[in-house]
């Protein structure tokens, strides 16, 4: 695998934007210390990763699961993050399946406006370049 | 996100991942930046200076006995 080491880092952007909303004010987040951060960052996702596949294994399972990632989390002695992470859990579960409308005609409506605005923003780009 | 996805699939055990468990890793992984940061920036602050190091994230690895698994791996180029 022709991997380089950057395809495994986060986006620096990303990064620096948690930290500066994780810092107070006054302190500032030097070069280096950033990079580290965002490579301690990949190295807990692979860590996690790891641990959580393991989870899998032990209920049988090929697939990944949330639960698999939040049981991880727990052994990796990472508790404090279990209680939002479970409250994000059922909100991203729930919102899944809001997504799946039972009713036929609302999903197909739903996704005929979707179609329609993108084509609307396609046509508005064209009449603006046309305008250039 | 999908930069997460593909760190997770790198992992050769991985093999099909759901959509809730890279969502987890995803938030996961922003609240541990966070905690690591804030870690880091108490040395920081402890020592009276106003810009986080290297050294203070070192520091906060040593002292967080669960970050164990960070020690040596910042020593990449």
């Amino acid at each position: 695998m022709a991997e380089k080491l950057e395809d495994l880092n986060l986006p620096n952007a990303s990064v620096q934007k948690i930290i500066k909303d994780a810092l107070p004010e006054s302190v500032n987040i030097g070069k280096d210390a950033r990079s580290a951060l965002s490579r301690a960052a990949s190295v807990f996702v692979l860590y996690v990763t790891s641990q959580a596949s393991k989870e899998a294994q032990k209920s049988h399972r090929k697939t990944l699961m949330g639960q698999d990632v939040l049981n991880a989390l727990e052994e990796l002695e990472f508790e404090e993050f279990l209680e939002p992470l479970q409250e994000l859990h059922k909100s991203f579960q729930d919102s899944k399946k809001q997504g799946k409308n039972p009713k036929k005609k609302n999903a197909s409506t739903d996704d005929v406006e979707m179609v329609e605005e993108i084509e609307d923003s396609a046509e508005e780009n064209l009449e603006e370049e046309a305008a250039d | 996100m999908s930069r997460i996805k593909t760190i997770m699939r790198s992992d050769p055990d991985c093999n099909i991942i759901s959509q809730d468990a890279v969502y987890l890793v995803t938030k996961a992984t922003e609240m541990f930046i966070e905690f690591l940061g804030k870690e880091a920036a108490k040395t920081t602050i402890n020592t009276k200076r106003k810009t986080v190091m290297k050294r203070d994230v070192d520091s906060a690895i040593d002292q967080v006995s669960h970050l164990c698994f960070l020690e040596g791996a910042l020593e990449w180029q």
